[in-house]
């Protein structure tokens, strides 16, 4: 018996272990750790969900919307359900939204969709197709029919390299992103031009809606929510009428001069290729951008909801000239003559020229043994700034490029004028336009051509800076390289008597009820020398306006009458390529309001292409009746 | 005097019979215990099962009552069923202990042939009308009864041979068990049997072998990976069809989340997030205790395991004072039944136990685990009161 009760005892100290064991624990969970499972029992009950903003409206600066946002029904698949579920629901849908199944299967495997969110399949579905999905959400297991908002381009590919679009964030913009923005996948977020750069003023402050949830996530009743608020709306310098004469006049002179010879080919049988050509307008009193076009273009819209891969493909193929780049700021050019400018102001401050000094043009200069001549070896005879400007004589400024590689040589200080020049009109670095990508173009000089030398002396073989260099230089050939808009600036400060600004897009900031949020104010970065102003106008008006002028024939057809227009034409060789078509001028000439600069990539002379765009365009900004626009047959200078 | 002699006559003779009936010794610290946790247990129930109302496609849908209405009918017939066994002097069950058990062992092969239904991957009940009868819970009472009035005959003389009886009586329907699977039940039939075997006398040398068998059987299960596969299987398999691994442990998050969110007092009756938003998985069932944990707090649930303490003590106070070596057996069965299904149930809920398919006695939902809670209390009830006769 007394066995029994040692046995007995052991297993009621067997059991008082185990009982202790659970109490300790109990303890353990409830008490020493419990204010950690409260916290978990909390977030494991509530749900926050995000809810995006409506984007703020793009507007131009009359208040026209170049892209605004709508809500729209969409009708979106979660990817996942299960794909034999997925393919009985695709075929549900196909059926009744009248899509082909292939089309919505296409989607829903876009790859550019985050795997997180649900795919948009269908945008603005009828009213009784979405009353349909809800009313029998158990046949459409995974589908989802909501509002959804959709960003709109009313105007298609018009000025669509500056308003960018917007897409799907990704993980980079994500992380890029601070986490106080609190963006959430799935979520929209400009990916170029205004729509990037103005991203956090279009977006608006995300709302939030708090849900208690159960165990599978569905929701039981909101808990709290704050109303998300709408973004603001930006409103631009450009004017939507005159980008819209700017990019057809490019599109239709492009066109054009695909219909003709170049010229300068031997053969003569090669026509011209003009693949991309671009403009930029600028309003000279505050350097605001009146319109920039680039051309070939793309419609943003096709961005919206994911462009299909084709499209992606198709407009990142060099064979159509990549229209996805922004060439007025992004392309980089030799300025060739339209850097006259430029050359003429350093010889003038340097005292090597006055604005009434003459220089014998024989149509050939020879420095170093080596001879460069004009278009066409044409002698212009003796011939002043005003002159050499007006019938673009090579000679005169190589003789200024010359002269000034000599002071170089001789290690007189004021031999690199034209650089320093250069860079003072804003050459050589980006002007600080508010759009993504913004290309800073090239100031060649001695110290450049060492660096390039030292870092690659098999492919640049001669580490000094030659006389040619310099000549070169001086009619913005060689090495020199300048955006559209950095030419535009350059004429701009010019034109203005000497205020060099930062090229102004956003005029104001406009909170969604229309008022006032803060105004974009003019940046007048520094002011540059303009010595010779009156001469040179009357040069640059002789362009045109003269009959040995290089555009004269351009703009024949534009009337004499004030307000009269000056420009310089300019024709860029490239390696490889055809010429490089540019125009740079201004209206009025002598007290300019606007600069128009044009640039064709391989549409030949200046005269020949550029030219005839900008005529149609001061025509425009003059309020007259715009002309047809065609390439011009070519009648010598460059 | 005259008219006062047959009154009090009368009350002597009712005192006497009642000082003779059985009844006067029935043990309220064992029965008031077992009352109080099957309220608690109608309660818990209706708030880890009223959300099921709103959900379509569960049987409960459209009434928030129907698992609450359904379990005070198991208590009804639980009573009954315990009354019956108080009723009955329990030296007669000796008698009739081989025709139960077999009958418990024919059901537990009958269960696995088509007959039976498979819920969660184990093949462990047969419909009978409206509700599941589940053979595997009733073993537990056979085993007990079959083990005690086995040993009962040889009280102190355990040899080889008798000790291997014993170990056969638990081993056939441990492994129809097995079968079904449903290796909770089977580890309780193991722990029955252990403690049985050990207060029947079993000799230390005897014990300790059947401990070296029972580890390197372990090893090399486990070595040779069935167990291991077996266990993961069974894991899953009663929580969720589609689960796998992470889902248990997500389960088991959940459960140790719940019965944290307690605190001292808890969030109050009906008011547990985690047990009214259904974040814990079969939480009316083997996951009650987490609802208690919830609502009750420390408090609520240091309670119901001290109600537990106190039937598992009741229990083996009446192993050691009863007035037969059968009686002490079976109540040491129903001891060892007791604790390891508490420690188990409880233990997972909070982590400190693998997670296996094992009902509270009491608490959980169901009607098999409630007639042989009751029949246990009812059978350690008999055992109580009749010690003086």
């Amino acid at each position: 018996m007394n066995q029994t009760r040692l046995r007995l005892s052991i297993i009621g100290v067997v059991v008082i272990a185990v009982f202790s064991a659970m109490f300790a624990r109990l303890w353990y969970l409830q008490i020493a750790q419990g204010s950690e499972y409260v916290a978990q029992a909390e977030s494991n009950s509530y749900r926050t969900l995000q809810e995006a903003p409506l984007r703020g409206r793009i507007l131009d600066v009359k208040g026209k919307v170049l892209a605004d946002s709508r809500i729209a029904n969409v009708i979106t698949i979660d990817r996942g359900i299960d794909p034999e579920q997925q393919k009985i629901v695709v075929g549900r849908l196909s059926e009744l939204l009248a899509v082909p199944s292939k089309t919505l299967e296409s989607r829903l495997a876009d790859q550019r969709v985050s795997p997180y969110a649900p795919v948009p399949v269908a945008v603005d579905v009828p009213i009784e197709a979405l009353t349909f999905v809800s009313e029998h959400s158990e046949d459409f297991p995974g589908v989802n029919a909501e509002p959804m908002a959709i960003r709109r381009y009313p105007n298609g590919s018009l000025a669509s390299h500056l308003l960018g679009y917007t897409g799907e964030i990704n993980e980079d913009e994500l992380a890029a992103r601070p986490t106080s923005a609190k963006y959430g996948l799935g979520e929209d977020i400009g990916k170029e031009g205004i729509e990037l750069t103005y991203e956090s003023t279009l977006r608006g402050t995300p709302g939030k809606e708090e849900f208690q949830v159960d165990a599978s996530g569905n929701v039981l009743r909101s808990v709290r929510r704050v109303a998300p608020k709408v973004g603001h709306d930006v409103q631009l310098t450009i004017d939507l009428d005159i980008q819209r004469v700017a990019e057809s006049a490019l599109a239709d002179a492009m066109a054009s001069a695909r219909t003709r010879r170049d010229i300068t080919r031997a053969d003569k049988f090669i026509n011209l290729k003009a693949g991309a050509g671009s403009v930029v307008v600028i309003d000279v009193t505050d350097g605001s951008v009146v319109a920039l076009a680039s051309n070939p273009t793309f419609d943003p819209n096709e961005f919206i909801n994911g462009i299909p891969t084709v499209r992606w493909k198709a407009l990142n193929d060099p064979v159509n000239n990549y229209p996805l780049l922004d060439r007025a700021i992004a392309g980089q050019y030799a300025p060739g003559s339209t850097f006259k400018l430029v050359t003429a102001v350093a010889g003038l401050r340097s005292g090597m020229i006055t604005p009434n000094s003459t220089v014998e043009d024989t149509g050939k200069y020879k420095i170093s043994e080596q001879t460069f001549t004009n278009s066409n070896s044409e002698p212009f005879g003796r011939i002043s700034l005003q002159r050499a400007l007006t019938v673009s004589s090579d000679v005169y400024f190589y003789t200024i490029g010359g002269s000034l590689w000599s002071k170089q040589r001789r290690n007189e200080s004021g031999g690199d004028v034209i650089q320093e020049t250069a860079r003072l009109y804003g050459f050589g670095r980006a002007t600080g336009i508010a759009l993504p990508n913004e290309a800073a173009g090239r100031v060649p000089d001695s110290a450049w051509k060492q660096r390039i030398h030292d870092a690659r002396p098999d492919a640049f073989p001669y580490p000094d800076w030659l006389p040619g260099d310099n000549v070169q230089l001086a009619v913005g050939q060689g090495d020199s390289l300048a955006t559209p808009l950095q030419i535009a600036m350059a004429y701009q400060a010019f034109a203005s008597g000497g205020r060099l600004s930062t090229p102004r897009l956003v005029s104001r900031i406009l909170d969604s009820k229309g008022r006032l949020n803060r105004e974009n104010p003019a940046v007048e970065v520094g002011r540059v020398p303009v010595p010779g102003r009156d001469t040179m106008l009357a040069g640059f008006g002789g362009v045109v306006g003269s009959s040995t002028g290089t555009a004269f024939g351009a703009f024949g057809s534009y009337p004499q009458t004030p307000p009269s227009v000056g420009g310089k034409t300019g024709t860029a060789q490239v390696a490889g390529k055809q010429n490089t078509s540019l125009f740079v001028g201004f209206t009025p000439i002598q007290n300019p309001r606007y600069v128009v600069s044009v640039v064709v990539e391989e549409g030949g002379y200046g005269a020949e292409t550029a030219a005839p765009i900008a005529r149609a365009i001061f025509e425009a900004l003059n309020g007259l009746p715009v002309g047809p626009v065609a390439s011009l047959a070519y009648e010598g200078g460059n | 005097m005259a008219t006062i002699a047959p009154v009090s006559t009368v009350m002597s003779n009712r005192k006497a019979r009642f000082q003779s009936s059985p009844f006067r010794h029935l043990d309220p610290f064992l029965i008031i215990p077992v009352l109080i946790m099957n309220v608690l247990s109608l309660v818990m129930i209706y708030s880890s099962t009223k959300g099921k109302a709103t959900l379509r496609g569960e049987a409960a849908f459209g009434d928030p009552f129907y698992y609450v209405k359904r379990q005070a009918l198991f208590v009804m017939l639980g009573l009954i069923i315990m009354a019956v066994t108080i009723l009955i002097d329990y030296r007669r069950l000796r008698e009739w202990a081989l025709g139960i058990y077999l009958l418990t062992v024919a059901m537990l092969a009958f269960v696995l042939t088509p007959l039976g239904s498979s819920v969660n991957g184990s093949q462990a009940r047969f419909a009978l009308g409206p509700f599941a009868i589940q053979p595997s819970e009733f073993a537990k009472f056979s085993v007990i009864l079959m083990a005690a009035a086995y040993a009962a005959v040889h009280r102190g003389d355990m040899d080889v041979r008798r000790v291997l009886v014993v170990l056969g009586i638990a081993a056939i329907p441990l492994a129809l068990v097995m079968l079904q699977p449903d290796l909770g039940t089977a580890l309780v039939i193991g722990t029955i049997i252990i403690a049985v075997l050990g207060v029947a006398g079993v000799k230390a040398r005897h014990l300790a072998v059947l401990a070296l068998i029972g580890v390197t059987g372990a090893v090399v299960a486990i070595n040779v990976g069935v167990l291991e596969q077996y266990q993961v299987d069974r894991l899953t398999a009663f929580l969720d069809q589609n689960g796998d691994t992470q889902r248990s442990t997500y389960n088991l998050e959940q459960s140790k989340t719940a019965i944290g969110n307690g605190g001292l007092t808890g969030q109050g009756l009906f008011k547990g997030t985690q047990t009214s938003l259904g974040h814990v998985p079969e939480q009316h069932t083997d996951f009650i205790f987490t609802a208690v944990g919830e609502e009750l707090g420390f408090l609520g649930a240091a309670l119901l395991l001290s109600l537990f303490g106190l039937v598992v003590w009741r229990s083996w106070r009446t192993a050691a004072v009863s007035n037969d070596f059968f009686g002490a057996l079976l109540c040491v069965g129903v001891v060892a039944m007791f604790s390891f299904q508490v420690f188990e149930n409880v233990g997972m809920t909070m982590g400190i136990m693998p997670i296996t398919g094992i009902p509270l006695p009491f608490l959980s939902y169901g009607g098999s685990s409630a007639f042989v809670s009751f029949a246990c209390v009812g059978l350690v009830a008999n055992v109580s009161m009749r010690r003086f006769s």
